[in-house]
């Protein structure tokens, strides 16, 4: 990988960066008389090291200095913005005294709103018969002992054997 | 000279985008509108219910101008995939609004879904509907002590004023 490569760059660069300051210094010991020969080994050779092992290449990677104490861990997971916030804006609702939101329905006069008009659109299903035959007039709804008014001439009507419940007042 | 990235930050960006792309955001429309002209009331997640509302609204400002206009008729027979809701369109709830210039719809906010996702959902209807209101009409009970109260109260209010008027018209003639 050239990370690795670059890092046997940079190692070999210092050291003939070195060896030059030394020798242009005069601290070198290993030169002797210009023309003394020092044995098989002629000149400084920058010593090739072997594959640069595996420490070597995680040489620059962040790592923590020091164990977070728990009184640092406390700080950080009970401070305000990882709370869960608290909601002012629930109330009970006026009819029937569940708890709700405050720009929201409450569910539990909407599960029973739900359930009626189902059971008014299974009412209306089995009147068509089959899908797709939807007449082009109003609907109304009556339930038990009602009789059509004036305005409901000409609607279709929708019956429900029950009481008229007494959240249903058009 | 632009100086921010276009791409990442949406400050006031109004449009929204659903679906899979602006086409795939007019088809899930026109399905929920299909429904809704169908049922008359529908249930759905928040943001479908807004997007479709002004779509529902503008529906029925072209099934006003009426039958035999070719653009509403147009209008109609692609937003409503059942063809069977054209008629029911043009001859029910466009008289039903005749009256009214603006505000067909009526949409409200619904507790979260109780599936894993928990959505926001809401219900959207078109006003007029046969159903139950969702908002019931408050009704005061007459039988409730406060109001019987209330009520002797009057009562008494109303005689004493009366008697006061007699005592008054009573002095006025003398």
């Amino acid at each position: 990988m050239s990370l690795t490569g670059f890092v046997r760059f940079l190692r070999q660069s210092l050291q003939r960066l070195e060896s030059d300051f030394i020798q242009a210094v005069g601290l070198d010991r290993s030169l002797g008389p210009a023309l003394a020969v020092n044995g098989p080994s002629l000149l400084p050779q920058p010593n090739n090291s072997s594959e640069p092992s595996f420490l070597d290449s995680i040489f620059w990677m962040a790592v923590p200095k020091k164990r977070r104490t728990i009184e640092v861990n406390r700080c950080r997971r009970r401070n305000p913005n990882k709370m869960i916030k608290v909601k002012t804006n629930i109330e009970p609702c006026v009819q029937c005294g569940n708890l709700k939101l405050k720009h929201t329905l409450c569910g539990f006069c909407y599960e029973k709103i739900q359930k009626e008009t189902s059971l008014i659109r299974r009412q209306i299903q089995n009147m068509e018969g089959r899908p797709l035959n939807t007449p082009a007039v109003e609907t109304v709804v009556l339930y038990e002992n009602e009789t059509p008014g004036e305005a409901d001439q000409g609607k279709r009507i929708v019956e429900r054997s029950r009481k008229r419940p007494s959240w249903f007042n058009l | 000279m632009r100086l921010t990235l276009r791409a990442l930050i949406s400050h006031g960006r109004v449009a929204r985008r659903m679906g899979l792309g602006p086409e795939s955001r007019i088809n899930m429309l026109r399905n929920i509108l299909t429904g809704l002209v169908r049922h008359e009331r529908i249930e759905t997640t928040r943001v479908r219910a807004d997007e479709v509302q002004f779509y529902a609204e503008k529906l029925i400002d072209y099934a006003k101008k009426g039958d035999t206009n070719e653009k509403s008729m147009k209008m109609a027979d692609f937003w409503l995939t059942e063809k069977d809701l054209i008629p029911k369109l043009f001859k029910v709830l466009a008289p039903r609004f005749e009256n009214q210039p603006s505000g067909y719809t009526r949409m409200a906010r619904l507790p979260n879904r109780e599936n894993l996702d928990r959505a926001a959902m809401a219900v959207i209807e078109y006003k007029g509907n046969p159903f139950p209101p969702l908002f019931p009409v408050k009704q005061d009970n007459e039988l409730n002590l406060v109001n019987q109260l209330l009520k002797g109260y009057r009562e008494e209010q109303a005689q004493l004023n009366h008697s006061g008027h007699k005592l008054v018209f009573w002095i006025t003639r003398m």
